[in-house]
């Protein structure tokens, strides 16, 4: 086991590391910015070095500073967090280059899987479905082709795209040459070029993700699935595990997350997302080479701890579990707590958190930065807290959830709370029909 | 120049008895005038226009109270650390150190080096002046912003 390590990122996951280091009896070092001197990762870590101003790209990006601050203070390795370096493979050479150990996947993992077309080459290799898509189409009658090949709805995309431009959602055959030509039109009037592709388009998916974790050698073990559709513009607000889904699509799922990580033999933590249409179909859309903000949800259902099982496996440690080892216990549901205001289209709301009290009681978890006195600094995220809740089941989780948030006091700033206490009173919520537009059709006022 | 550099001039005139200083560069000239009478003095620098802390510690306020106004030659200038790294004091394990407490620098004088991933990088003076302290030792590791020296300038 590592004897220190270094933790290249803020906030509550700086926290979390810190946390779990020491449990471990692994000696802690956090790097901060100026903007986070009186932070909480940097009071209780055992050691802290400043490396920077308060913008990001001066500090917590600050990849020589990062790598300075490891070598001075004599860290063995650097656990990432996610966000800012946690998934730049340029990043993971570097550290390998001084002899420190990244805390995640080899670098070669995070290079292939985090591009968007190698990652879906890699799947296909594996054998797991990805989103029928067309490559360019030279014509309408290629378009026509395709369509009677995967059948409608279907959304065809500008090559040069981005930002929802050029984009038309194409529902029938009829519908499809008239859509071809404005798309084309838009794509040449937005990005000079008019090239089209087509891919499959799910009307209301659900948002899957698998949590898997390999040991680098062709292990890999699954830890289940999360289901993340409630989200904003792609921004996830809640998350909750297992999903609703029926065991048999759950398990498909999660072995198809399973060969991927294995086809790569993928190192660490890791997570598969997936799209699951109403039909049952599920498509893979990308992995994440990281620990993600939201996986206190599986710690809670499997008992594991996941950021400790992180430091152990870069320390060269075998998997602490097999997969008959691993299973399902009741229900969790995490809630991300922003310093955003909910009834004014969610902007960031700055300030002082002057007086905080976090909930307790049965089965709740609090993973936060904040105290009270606390100054929200207006260079990062918003993130101001996870609350989880666990219960044998998910009615009782929701209404834990529910007591645990009206426990809650955070003053000084408007918070997403109100807007989760909606969210958990909302029927279709209840009813757990709840897909990727759910905050758009089911939640505006 | 830069906001911070303009800030550390008004400091350093703030208790001086110059009323007024012209600095006239290739890029801009710039005029400072302090009236010791009674309109102009008024007019607000920019650090006063900073709201005082909100509720400073009760043991603080009566120290800083009686704290007495530095003479001028207390007033130093601070050379900190710009990258993380190892501090050196000379170029070499054998070599006499940079800098002396005592020793005259100017603009461009090596003060030190900070080795940051086996590169060594110079750090110079960016003042005139007498080094008065010099707070880390030889091979000691420095974080971003970390003071280094304290020079008292002309």
């Amino acid at each position: 086991m590592f004897r220190k390590i270094l933790i290249a990122n803020r906030g509550e996951i700086a926290l979390r590391i810190v946390r779990a280091a020491r449990e471990l009896g692994v000696q802690s070092v956090v790097v901060y910015s100026q903007a986070d001197e009186n932070s909480l990762p940097v009071l209780l870590a055992d050691e802290a070095v400043c490396i920077g101003p308060p913008p990001a790209a001066s500090s917590y990006l600050n990849v020589r500073n990062i790598l300075a601050a490891a070598l001075v203070t004599g860290a063995e390795a650097i656990h990432p967090g996610y966000g800012f370096l946690a998934e730049n493979a340029e990043f993971a050479a570097k550290c390998e280059e001084h002899n420190l150990v990244f805390i995640g996947p080899r670098p070669d993992n995070i290079a292939s899987i985090g591009d968007k077309s190698a990652a879906r080459a890699l799947a296909q290799e594996a054998g797991v479905p990805v989103t029928p898509g067309s490559g360019p189409l030279a014509s309408l009658q290629e378009a026509k082709a395709f369509a009677e090949e995967i059948g409608f709805p279907l959304i065809l995309k500008a090559s040069a795209g981005g930002g929802g431009r050029g984009m038309r959602v194409v529902q029938s055959h009829a519908d499809l040459e008239r859509q071809f030509v404005n798309a084309q039109e838009e794509a040449r009037a937005a990005f000079g070029n008019p090239e089209l592709y087509m891919e499959k388009y799910l009307e209301e998916p659900k948002h899957i993700e698998v949590q898997v974790f390999g040991d680098g050698r062709g292990e890999v073990v699954q830890l289940f699935e999360r289901d993340c559709s409630v989200q904003r513009r792609y921004q996830k607000l809640l998350e909750e595990g297992p999903s609703l889904l029926d065991d048999g699509l759950r398990q498909r799922i999660a072995d198809a997350a399973v060969r991927l990580a294995s086809h790569i033999r993928y190192r660490g933590a890791g997570t598969c997302e997936f799209l699951v249409d109403k039909e049952g179909n599920f498509y893979f859309s990308e992995m994440n080479t990281r620990i993600q903000v939201e996986h206190p949800v599986t710690e809670m259902i499997t008992g594991t701890d996941l950021v400790q099982e992180q430091i152990k496996v870069a320390a060269g440690e075998p998997l602490s579990w097999r997969q008959e080892d691993l299973s399902v216990r009741g229900h969790a549901i995490e809630v991300r707590i922003n310093a955003e205001d909910p009834e004014h289209d969610f902007r960031p709301t700055a300030g002082t958190v002057t007086d905080v009290h976090w909930p307790g009681g049965p089965g709740v978890r609090v993973d936060s930065h904040v105290y009270a006195g606390y100054r929200i600094p207006p260079h990062y995220d918003s993130l101001l807290a996870k609350i989880i809740t666990w219960a044998p089941t998910r009615e009782e989780a929701i209404r834990r959830m529910e007591r645990s948030l009206r426990e809650t006091v955070i003053e000084g700033v408007k918070t997403t709370i109100p807007f989760h206490l909606r969210v958990l009173d909302n029927a279709f919520f209840r009813r757990g029909q709840v897909y990727t537009n759910f905050v758009a059709r089911r939640m505006s006022s | 120049m830069q906001p911070r550099e303009l800030k550390r001039l008004l400091d350093v005139l703030k208790d001086t008895d110059v009323s007024e200083l012209t600095l006239e560069t290739g890029e801009y000239k710039l005029t400072l005038r302090r009236g010791l009478g009674a309109a102009p003095a008024a007019a607000p620098v920019p650090y006063a226009a900073v709201p005082p802390a909100p509720a400073p510690a009760p043991v603080e306020q009566p120290a800083a109270q009686q704290a007495p106004e530095p003479a001028p030659s207390e007033r130093l200038v601070d050379v900190v650390a710009p990258i993380v790294g190892t501090f050196y004091a000379a170029p070499s394990p054998d070599a006499p150190p940079f800098v002396r407490v005592g020793e005259r620098v100017k603009p461009g004088t090596v003060l030190c080096i900070i080795e940051a991933m086996k590169l060594m990088n110079e750090i110079e003076a960016e003042t005139s002046g007498i080094v008065r302290e010099i707070l880390v030792d030889n091979g000691q590791p420095v974080e971003y912003g970390q003071v280094l020296f304290r020079i008292e300038p002309d």
